[in-house]
């Protein structure tokens, strides 16, 4: 008995929404880089849910270029965090104005 | 096959919470981990290994590990990832409700319709599945491919002069 396509993506939605009440909860940069790291992978299972039941490959390829671009972002961000840390700044995003000024 | 989704969904679950509601970075991360490791294999699930393959190489195996490379050099402290206050965590649930709800009503309203393709599981397993997805990849999705690849070029040179710089 094949798991119907609701499944899949209520698990992905529910994922999602967790990410989401973390990025806006948590303090840690690093956290909230990791929730967001949550919702990228919980939209990457709605591609390949929707790609395999509408038997089509697009859902497949749009997930993998979502984990490279997700990669990328995960590189920079993290050199960006790192210099902030380096340069003594509170490890808080309450407290991280240095663009603001 | 529901047996083995409903574990694997319950798995996904307990380890998104844990992301969200471990205290220490190092908690998070591990639980990011097993929450990619539980994902990988709904993708096997969904008859797309190569998806599989990129997710264990890629999150698992590179994003990951930068992570826990991260936290164990700078070791930040513990007490500023939660709110002093409560309140916060009370606006994140409610935010976390409405928002579960609107997705929900707008899975359960709209059918999953869609123009479906020529890809059925026997064409793939015919093929090959990266044989498919590769040739997908270099003919009808060149375009992207290739502004993927300036992406990440870019996104390698300002990782090398983001390490260079020392602000002040």
């Amino acid at each position: 008995m094949p798991v119907p396509a609701y499944s899949f993506l209520l698990l992905s939605g529910v994922v999602f929404t967790l990410g989401a009440i973390g990025f806006m909860v948590r303090r840690n940069p690093l956290v909230v880089f990791m929730c967001i790291e949550l919702m990228l992978n919980a939209v990457n299972l709605a591609f390949a849910a929707m790609s395999r039941y509408l038997n089509s490959l697009d859902g497949v390829v749009f997930a993998f270029l979502v984990i490279t671009v997700a990669a990328a972002e995960v590189v920079v961000g993290i050199a960006i965090i790192v210099q902030v840390y380096r340069a003594g700044r509170q490890m808080d995003v309450d407290e991280l104005d240095l663009m603001k000024d | 096959m529901v047996v083995g989704f409903a574990i694997v969904a319950a798995w996904e679950l307990v380890t998104a919470v844990g992301v969200v509601a471990f205290r220490k970075p190092m908690y998070n991360a591990l639980s990011l981990v097993a929450n990619m490791l539980g994902l990988a294999v709904l993708f096997l699930m969904l008859n797309a290994q190569f998806l599989f393959a990129a997710q264990i190489i890629v999150y698992a195996g590179a994003v990951m590990v930068l992570f826990v490379f991260i936290i164990a050099l700078m070791n930040p402290e513990t007490d500023i990832s939660f709110r002093p206050r409560g309140t916060e965590w009370i606006y994140g649930v409610v935010f976390g409700v409405v928002f579960a709800a609107l997705l929900g009503g707008l899975l359960f309203n709209r059918g999953l319709t869609g123009r479906t393709g020529a890809f059925t599981p026997e064409v793939i397993a015919a093929a090959g599945n990266v044989q498919t997805i590769g040739i997908a990849l270099y003919t009808r999705f060149l375009f992207p491919v290739e502004v993927t690849s300036v992406l990440l070029l870019v996104a390698a040179v300002g990782a090398v002069y983001l390490a260079m710089r020392r602000i002040r």
